[in-house]
């Protein structure tokens, strides 16, 4: 009832998905010098899947397979440096340049930021899944 | 600090309040957003007055800087307060699955406490039992 | 060799706790083992010069370890602890009959208690004292509680634990102020204190004492602790953990000598358990009960006897701490050999006993001989020097003490030899025998034995009692026990003590009594009923149910708590606004706010929510914080999308509150958000300086490789915050899908 299966709605959310896809990459890796970052690219990301969904169309990825990517990247992140001594979370940095961005000074922190990227997405996909956003996307009638 | 901010985050917390004391959980959770936006703007009045973003580097901008501490400690409370929402807006929604409504019951286990005659001495059986 | 010895016990303990319902009753002779072997070790240190020591590291950050030193005193109660326990193992397996129930677990928790009880005796540090102090209490809890289908059992099981181990938590406050005070936490390297923290570590360590060793007024639960099967009787409350209480006060003694109040409540304990225990004694017709008031009583004597400070009276207590638990233990012994041959413990109902248990007789007029400090056992020696302490006194309490001694020993010999006459004389009609267990008379006999042996040989056991003295006091040094000291005035008092005493002792036999009522018992568990009936109370009131009560209720607590703010506002320190679209924009946000709030549908809620989570990063893009606009303004998004979905299209109306509470919520709201404005309002006043900006802009460049400050605190500075942050989501998604999977199945069918 909520879902309107108006072309209109559709055709733009269709067209604002690459827009969307574009933006959220921007500002994962603007995040260590502009505002921006895993979080906020996560939730654009997020918020384009809850457009999708409510507007009935295809959602591509599943919940449980994002949250265990990312938990085990960010893991992987966090507790590696352990293994050769360095304390939690210690940091590689590395200096490259990017088109479009310039300069990018990074390092294992943005590996972090893509776990914590997945983890949002998948967070996000799973309370749509757990609010029953399958039911809206079916019809009014939840597809029973 | 700023009175307009010492307002708006008394006022959000009002709203806030009379919000979660209600039944319904849906308004609950209109109220715990309150309560979390009334915490971030209080930790951020706390901070210090309102300045330039904080940017290394930027110091094109003549203004004093805005102290970045409790913004980064906000942005932790932000995304907790984010995932306490959906957290009970998944819980409500179930409750609407069995119940047909979103209404928080009394607990009967404690009201069934609340009930039991305090006075009397059964309570060595009970536990011996 | 004391880690060894420990480990033993424990690997002992362990192994019961496997094996005890298998082993049954024999699992107490696998329990015998350590004992046996500390006891020999024991006897090996007799005479050494120097005491063992051994330190086990246990939080060395805190100054933590448990540190045990063996000396003259611990040594005394090494021998008690160890030698008699392994007697005791040995008599619980005659005890015990074949078809008995429980022994398992029963010779588990004894032996446990056994390894604490060495802990105890052999702590120097005072932490390590405290822990296995409160061990014994709950090892004795466990004991007591053997036969716990029965309620009265189970009230003199709680009872115990809780007059013992609130004196624990006393001994816990009174150690806690005495290491402050002596500045060292091992008791062998504490110097005497004084002043007003000692009277207070003397107040507290004394009342940890009264506890365990069953002083009036805390002597409840010795009475009831008799509920215990008999070896537990003659183990825990007589020989060995009741006496821990003399014990602390004998290692207190040295450093609180000197303050008064240590004193003085020694001998008001002292000398009231000894006499009150006396008189209880006379008037119980339970055998078990009369030696258990018999206990408070000569504990009441020892604690008296230390609290004098003399070195006389500190040897004599020594000596009476020894040859105590020799004959008090035999008599426990005795009492259970006789209830289990006969039924009964009633002195009323028994006899004929001395001809037809002719063995018990013996072992217990020899044990009761000595209890009354009759020659030729070993606690006439120890009674002539505690007389000889108190006649050597002078000054205006000397009568008061050396009359209360005397008192004290009169009754002991009167409920002595009530005891022996109540128990096995002779009466109307024999009372029917089962045949005889030597595993009980063994070692009652061999106790007795000791009794006499002291006497006869006591060369053996001056070397004993001798250190463990002079640890407590350095003059006890030239003191001795005599097996005959001439006629002295001490041996002429002692003369009359034992002839009035057998006189006033037949008398009481004679006259006969009744049960009295245990009042002390009585009033205790009334207290222990009230708590509980009270804490149901309390319970029913605050744990009401309904969550928009406790909602209220923390809503007022904030309100009060942040009343106390409003005295450090500065009305200099709050300005109007920061830009005057600050101003405009909160005002609007409040607005959609209060607009959310009363809405009634479901869908304007979500849509007001939204406005106000856009307001709010409206807010944060002016006070200079473009992150958390940002975030802010993606996870409204979210949020709003999920509320329509998940709560949209559910009725769309919310539904009416009753007035009266509608009142109340609106109060508590009002009162929360005037509390929540006066605390910002007042930290606001009291600024604690500026941020360090230029150290964190340094920072985040240099060491976290980024320029935008607030992202490298999080991700950098405060990374294992933002780890657990990432594990907060990770937990709500997987609880909101078991949600979601919880509900398919309902749907499914």
């Amino acid at each position: 009832m909520i879902a309107t299966r108006s072309p209109i709605v559709q055709l733009g959310i269709r067209a604002a998905s690459p827009i969307a896809l574009v933006v959220a990459v921007f500002l994962f890796f603007a995040g260590h010098n502009r505002p921006g970052g895993g979080f906020s690219a996560g939730l654009v990301l997020g918020a384009v899947v809850a457009l999708r969904t409510v507007a009935g169309m295809s959602r591509p990825i599943r919940a449980v397979p994002l949250l265990t990517a990312g938990g085990l990247l960010a893991g992987a992140v966090a507790f590696l440096p352990m293994l050769w001594g360095d304390p939690l979370l210690d940091q590689v940095v590395v200096e490259r340049s990017i088109p479009v961005l310039g300069a990018v000074k990074t390092g294992t922190a943005l590996a972090f930021d893509a776990g914590v990227t997945m983890i949002v997405v998948g967070l996000v996909v799973a309370v749509l899944d757990g609010l029953g956003a399958d039911d809206l996307a079916t019809g009014p009638d939840g597809g029973r | 600090m700023s009175g307009a901010l010492i307002v708006t985050v008394a006022g959000l917390v009002g709203i806030g309040v009379y919000l979660i004391t209600a039944r319904s959980l849906s308004r609950i959770v209109l109220g715990f957003s309150m309560l979390g936006h009334a915490a971030v703007l209080g930790l951020l009045a706390a901070g210090g007055p309102a300045g330039a973003p904080p940017l290394a580097g930027a110091a094109s901008d003549p203004s004093q800087p805005a102290n970045p501490l409790p913004q980064a400690l906000s942005l932790t409370a932000i995304v907790i307060s984010f995932g306490l929402t959906l957290f009970l807006l998944a819980l409500a929604r179930r409750q609407n699955q069995i119940t047909g409504d979103d209404l928080v019951e009394d607990d009967l286990e404690d009201r069934r406490i609340a009930a039991v005659d305090p006075g009397q001495r059964d309570y060595v059986e009970e536990s011996a039992a | 060799m004391i880690g060894l010895l420990l480990a033993l016990h424990l690997a002992t303990c362990g192994l019961l706790a496997a094996t005890g319902r298998e082993l049954g009753r024999h699992g107490l002779l696998v329990a015998a083992l350590p004992p046996s072997i500390t006891t020999a070790w024991a006897l090996t240190r007799i005479g050494a010069d120097e005491p063992a020591t051994a330190t086990l590291g246990w939080v060395p950050g805190l100054d933590l370890e448990l540190a045990f030193r063996v000396d003259g005193l611990a040594l005394v109660m090494t021998l008690l602890v160890s030698g008699i326990g392994a007697l005791v193992f040995l008599y619980a397996w005659g005890y015990f009959g074949s078809s008995a129930v429980g022994v398992g677990p029963f010779a588990t928790a004894l032996i446990a208690f056994s390894t604490a009880m060495l802990g105890l005796v052999w702590s120097d540090s005072v932490w390590s004292l405290f822990v296995f102090w409160e061990l014994t209490s709950i090892t004795s809890f466990l004991l007591i509680g053997h036969k716990h289908a029965d309620a009265e059992v189970r009230a003199a099981a709680r009872r115990a634990l809780l007059i013992t181990a609130a004196g624990g938590l006393v001994l816990l406050a009174g150690l806690v102020v005495l290491v402050d005070e002596t500045g060292v936490s091992r008791l062998g390297e504490m110097g005497p204190i004084s002043g007003g923290g000692a009277a207070l570590v003397s107040i507290l360590l004394m009342v940890a004492a009264a506890t365990k060793s069953a002083q009036v007024p805390f002597h409840v639960w010795l009475p009831g602790a008799m509920a215990a099967p008999t070896p537990v009787s003659a183990y825990l409350h007589s020989a060995t953990m009741v006496k821990a209480g003399v014990l602390l006060v004998a290692v207190g003694s040295p450093i609180l000598a000197d303050v008064a109040v240590w004193t003085s409540l020694g001998l008001i304990f002292g000398f009231g358990s000894m006499l009150w225990g006396a008189v209880g004694a006379l008037r119980h017709r339970d055998a078990k009960l009369i030696l258990a008031w018999g206990t408070i009583s000569q504990l009441g004597l020892m604690i008296a006897l230390l609290s004098i400070g003399s070195a006389k009276a500190t040897f004599a207590a020594v000596s009476i701490l020894f040859a105590h638990a020799l004959f008090k233990a035999a008599l426990f012994m005795v009492v259970g050999e006789v209830d289990v041959r006969t039924g009964t413990r009633d002195i009323g109902e028994l006899s004929g006993l001395w001809r037809t248990m002719p063995l018990a007789f013996g072992v217990a007029v020899v044990s009761a001989a000595s209890m009354a400090g009759i020659p030729p056992l070993l606690g006439f020696p120890a009674k002539e020097a505690a007389i000889e302490a108190v006649l050597g006194l002078t000054g205006a309490e000397a009568w008061l003490v050396g009359g209360g001694v005397v008192l004290g020993s009169i009754l002991t010999v009167a409920y002595t030899a009530r005891f022996v006459l109540g128990v096995f004389g002779p009466g109307p009609e024999p009372t029917p025998v089962h045949p005889p267990r030597p595993a009980m008379t063994a070692p009652s006999a061999l106790l007795a034995m000791l009794s006499l042996a002291g006497f006869v040989a006591i060369g053996a056991v001056n070397p004993i009692v001798g250190p463990a003295s002079v640890r407590i006091d350095p003059q006890a040094e030239v003191y001795d026990l005599l097996r005959w000291p001439g006629v002295t005035t001490a041996f002429l008092v002692s003369l009359a003590v034992v002839g009035s005493g057998l006189a006033a002792g037949l008398a009481a036999h004679r006259l006969g009594s009744g049960a009295p009522d245990p009042i002390g018992a009585r009033s205790v568990d009334a207290l222990i009923d009230g708590v509980v009936v009270g804490a149901r109370r309390l319970t029913g009131r605050v744990q009401h149910g309904s969550l928009p009560v406790y909602m209220a209720t923390m809503g007022a607590t904030v309100a009060v708590v942040a009343a106390p703010f409003a005295w450090s506002i500065d009305g200099a320190d709050i300005y109007r606004w920061d830009s005057p679209a600050q101003a405009v924009l909160a005002g609007l946000m409040l607005a959609a706010a209060a607009v959310a709030a009363v809405l009634t549908t479901r869908l304007g809620a979500a849509l007001g929510l939204g406005a106000v989570g856009i307001g709010v990063a409206g807010l944060f893009v002016i006070q200079g914080a473009p992150d958390l606009a940002l975030t802010q303004l993606l996870v409204e998004t979210v949020v709003v999308v999920g509320f329509v979905i998940g709560l949209g299209h559910l009725t769309r109306r919310f539904p009416a509150v009753g007035q009266q509470w509608q009142a109340v919520r609106l109060v508590v709201a009002a009162a929360a958000a005037i509390g929540v404005a006066v605390a910002l309002a007042g930290s606001g006043s009291s600024p604690v300086g500026q941020p360090p900006l230029e150290a964190l802009t340094t920072q985040a460049v240099e060491d976290g490789g980024g320029n935008n400050i607030v992202n490298v605190i999080l991700t950098d500075t405060r990374g294992l915050d933002t780890l657990g942050e990432i594990v907060v989501l990770v937990v709500v998604a997987i609880g909101v899908l078991a949600l979601a999977a919880s509900a398919r199945p309902r749907e499914a069918s």
